[in-house]
């Protein structure tokens, strides 16, 4: 009987969190056989069908870093799943029943710790916010701006990330868009923090923003990572936020068709281009990045073999660039091989948490004499 | 009548440790503006004799326990005396040192005295009559200053190393007072004592943090490092590139990723500065970069930086340090 | 077994700490299980599964406190009691005295605490109340083996650790050790919303606030001094390594 009682609280308190799809589950293990996790050269517990399993059980068992807190939110299985279940969604709302009891990973308390310290998940100084542009000129943003820019944190503190800001906007500017940037006062756009189960925080940073936002009069924003693209526009309408967002390639792709972008300098060599999870099988924006790179001059543009809907993770997502993979179960890794037999000399991306992820692995593997990671926005800039 | 400003010597194995005459020496100037005298007390076995080496430093009196059953420290023989001794002669103050030993015995005497206790002082001051105390809280975010008003004796455990020993007085002495002193029933049984081979602190303990990144080039080259960090009794930690290396095991790794540190010092060497790795290094409280590369992201936290190869920068660094310390 | 460990919910290490007048700001930090008492939760957990019995986590504080105390149960402890001390200003003697008389009140076989708590380390609480139960305190423990009557301990002394043995009841404090603290699971959090929590104030632990008033005042708070901007320092390697060394001793003086 107790134990009864144990399944139904588990599966209601997992609903009551948004994770209602938990109960369409068929347990056919489509999603974990497409897993990532699974497909590493050392062997992983996370099983995501078992964890489903498990959740509406109410079995213990599951609450660890390398289980529950191990899928990266790639969304890999839900464009598989035949029943279409948002199954980070689900994952999303089970993290939040454990972090709400202060059952998060440590390294994530600190991330949290962070966030309501500092507005930013780096443990870095709130006022340090707009130092990647002290020694560039970056317009403010005023109500007479067409676009907000929101740099992300990851590119506002890191000084690796920072130069993904600066490309951006000169791309931008050179493109003539009126736009301008907040900078001290805003607040990390909580992706990773809801993915964490932080409810609580992802809420308050959410007022928050909307709020400036809406006081500074911004109607379009035009975002550095895909992840602040994402959670703006598809989770803050929840709180209230109606704006119009871009991540930056969608923007430049729609100028360089407009003729307002001009690539004309030649950038050589083999560039081979991994997909954001959250720009591209969340998104579905396939075409934007590929358009822009496609039109640099000699630029050679190669896929991996898994790529759009089938692109393999970096694994940086659900909040584990703040936690530790073990090597041989690294999603970066195999990206990282994959590109060297591919002979390219460059991998291109969007997204500053694959850069971290990416670059890691290119040193890790002794591969960056051979290989670099870029931005998109880095190499559209040398061709300007 | 309360009376004297109490000094705890911490000994072990019959050699006084430096910080006991750090006490002294402040004792000594706290004692001499109230006009009372500063008595050290001194347990253990074999210790008598010991009473002159405190008399230089400036105590008046020492009442010392020398006893079989004080060989060890134990919490409850060391509580038992020092408490006793203080219910008979009502000091003003005792000053301990903040150690293991010091801290214990602090706590449960406080108590037994009904009083308060301020520890892990870094500094201390007589203002207006009244000893104040200055403690770092919130791992050093915050200094409180904080005084015991009425209760007494005023009690304090204090950093070594911060307050700074006077130049001991040869011949100066101090009047020894050999007490019989009871241990009492001491419920802690020690059954054996393994004296640490390496000193080096736990990583996220440390005060000071010597820390390695790819740029050691290899795993041996980390004993640069490790003589680096036993002069400074330090901890060693190492970047993720380093631990991705295989050059140390992961509970090395320093940053968001592996363990957040925020000690006094940390030093960092051929650490290029990622963020997961500043994200978990970057509130301590002083800052050392040595790389080779001028442009790297470690330089931007830094409060010191040398822009070299730290395999002739940490050596060199190692010797200039060993001699300040002496 | 009869299992009561001491809690205290703290500043998460993250705080940006910051002034409000006089008193730290307790706006906008996440606030925790100070991770010490996570280990000494743990520590109990591990002897009720040994030896069955019964884990009570006891607090002094605030209604905030409840969060980190329902963790506990939530990991697996069966009761839970917080007092509210009624007052802003305490100190380490107000608390040993309230948590002293709440642990009173209980049986019990073993206390268990953290050696100190990350906000104010002052490392004296948990010996503050084995003096005022009389029950002995072993500090520092690392490792435990305990048995019906008596536990033997690893624990850390100046300059090494030492093993030691005390009879029960007695008081352990925990330092980071070999054993990893749980998370909570599902099911633990469910059944936590139904384990008891008990919410007292001094009165009903047959205490006044002047009972428990405290010794130590805090005059004054500030915050140090924000960091100068970073020095390269110049010169040839050892020149180099002269000067900063030299820095570090007369003007960081952190050495």
């Amino acid at each position: 009987m107790s134990e009864l009682m144990v399944f139904d609280e588990v599966r209601e308190a997992i609903v009551m969190s948004g994770g209602e799809e938990i109960q369409k589950c068929m347990q056919c293990g489509v999603c974990a056989g497409s897993c990532p996790w699974g497909r590493m050269e050392e062997k992983s517990e996370f099983n995501v069908r078992s964890m489903f399993h498990m959740g509406r059980l109410g079995y213990d068992g599951y609450e660890s870093d390398d289980f529950l807190f191990a899928c990266t939110t790639c969304n890999q299985c839900a464009v598989r799943c035949p029943r279409g279940i948002k199954i980070p969604e689900v994952v999303r709302s089970m993290r939040s029943v454990i972090a709400e009891t202060g059952g998060i990973p440590k390294n994530l308390k600190a991330v949290i710790g962070s966030i309501n310290s500092q507005g930013n998940p780096w443990s870095q100084e709130r006022s340090e916010r707009a130092a990647w542009m002290k020694d560039m000129e970056v317009p403010e943003y005023t109500p007479d701006k067409e676009y907000l820019l929101f740099v992300c944190c990851t590119s506002a503190y890191d000084g690796r990330s920072q130069k993904v800001a600066k490309s951006v906007v000169e791309l931008l500017k050179a493109a003539g868009v009126s736009f301008g940037v907040i900078g001290v006062e805003e607040q990390c756009c909580g992706e990773s923090v809801r993915k964490i189960g932080a409810e609580e925080e992802f809420t308050k940073l959410a007022e928050y923003n909307i709020d400036l936002y809406n006081k500074k009069g911004v109607k379009k924003i035009i975002t550095t990572s895909p992840h602040c693209y994402y959670t703006f526009k598809n989770e803050y309408p929840e709180f209230g936020g109606e704006f119009e967002v871009y991540h930056y390639t969608q923007l430049l792709d729609e100028l360089l068709a407009q003729g307002k972008l001009k690539l004309s300098k030649p950038v050589n060599g083999k560039v081979v281009y991994h997909e954001p999870c959250y720009l591209g099988r969340h998104s579905k924006a396939f075409d934007a990045p590929r358009n822009l790179m496609g039109a640099v001059p000699e630029l050679q543009l190669v896929e991996f073999d898994g790529n759009k809907d089938n692109s393999l993770c970096c694994s940086g997502g659900g909040a584990r660039i703040w936690m530790e993979t073990k090597a041989g179960q690294r999603f970066s890794d195999v990206k990282v091989k994959e590109a060297a037999e591919k002979e390219a000399q460059v991998i291109a991306t969007a997204c500053p948490y694959c850069i971290v992820m990416l670059e890691d692995s290119l040193k890790n593997l002794n591969k960056d004499d051979v290989m670099t990671v870029k931005d998109i926005s880095e190499i559209l800039k040398e061709s300007l | 009548m309360a009376k004297g400003i109490w000094v705890f010597t911490e000994q072990r194995d019959g050699e006084i440790k430096k910080v006991t005459y750090e006490l002294l020496s402040a004792g000594r100037k706290v004692a001499d503006s109230l006009g009372e005298e500063l008595c050290a007390v001194l347990l253990g076995k074999g210790v008598s004799g010991l009473e002159g080496k405190l008399g230089e430093y400036g105590a008046d009196k020492v009442y010392t326990v020398d006893s079989e059953a004080l060989e060890n420290y134990t919490t409850d023989a060391y509580t038992n005396i020092l408490a006793d001794l203080a219910k008979e002669h009502q000091p003003t103050a005792i000053l301990l040192a903040c150690s293991a030993s010091g801290r214990d015995v602090a706590a449960q005497v406080a108590q037994r005295l009904g009083t308060g206790l301020m520890t892990d002082c870094t500094d201390m001051a007589l203002e207006d009559g009244q000893l104040v105390f200055t403690r770092p809280v919130y791992a050093g975010k915050a200094i409180v200053k904080a005084a015991c008003p009425e209760a007494r004796p005023v009690m304090a455990t204090i950093r070594p190393n911060v307050l700074a020993a006077d130049a001991p007085q040869a011949g100066r002495a101090a009047q020894a007072v050999p007490v019989g002193g009871n241990t009492g029933d001491i419920r802690q049984v020690i059954k054996d004592i393994v004296k640490q081979i390496s000193t080096r602190p736990e990583l996220t303990e440390a005060d000071i943090i010597v820390s390695g990144g790819r740029g050691i080039k290899g795993p041996e080259n980390f004993a640069l490092l490790e003589e680096l960090a036993d002069v400074l009794g330090a901890a060693v930690g190492a970047s993720r590139a380093a631990v991705d290396a295989g050059w140390k095991s992961h509970s090395f790794q320093v940053g968001q990723t592996g363990k957040t540190v925020s000690p006094v010092l940390y030093i960092a060497c051929g650490i290029s500065g990622a963020i997961q790795h500043l994200a978990g290094m970057s509130s301590s409280k002083c800052i050392v970069a040595v790389n080779k590369d001028p442009e790297a992201n470690i330089f931007k936290v830094a409060d010191y930086g040398i822009v070299g190869d730290l395999f002739d920068v940490v050596p060199l660094l190692k010797e200039e340090l060993k001699k300040l310390l002496a | 077994m009869k299992i009561v460990v001491l809690m205290k919910q703290v500043f998460d290490t993250e705080a940006k700490i910051s002034l409000d007048g006089n008193k730290i700001n307790k706006q906008g930090v996440s606030l925790v299980m100070n991770p010490y008492d996570e280990y000494a939760v743990e520590l109990g957990l591990r002897i009720k599964e040994k030896f069955k019995g019964e884990v009570t986590v006891v607090s002094v504080g605030g209604p905030e406190v409840q969060d980190a105390l329902r963790q506990a149960l939530a990991m697996g402890a069966d009761k839970a009691v917080l007092v509210d001390p009624g007052a802003d200003e305490i100190d380490e003697y107000t608390t040993a005295t309230i948590l002293a008389k709440a642990i009173g009140g209980l049986e019990y076989n073993i206390l268990l605490g953290g050696f100190k708590a990350i906000d104010d380390g002052s490392c004296q609480v948990c010996g503050r109340v084995a003096e005022i139960l009389g029950v002995p305190v072993v500090n520092m423990v690392t490792q435990a083996e305990v048995e019906e009557d008596k536990a033997v301990v690893t624990c850390d002394i100046d300059g090494g650790s030492a093993v030691i043995e005390v009879k029960l009841p007695a008081m352990l404090t925990a330092q980071k050790g070999e054993i990893e603290p749980r998370y909570p699971s599902m099911k633990g959090i469910m059944q936590a919303k139904k384990k008891p929590m008990q919410k007292i104030g001094l009165g009903d632990i047959g205490l006044d606030a002047a009972q428990a008033a405290p010794k130590v005042k805090a005059l004054s708070y500030s915050l140090p001094a924000a960091r100068a901007a970073g020095k390269l320092v110049p010169g040839e390697p050892a020149e180099a390594a002269k000067e900063l060394a030299r820095l570090l001793r007369e003007e960081a003086k952190v050495i």
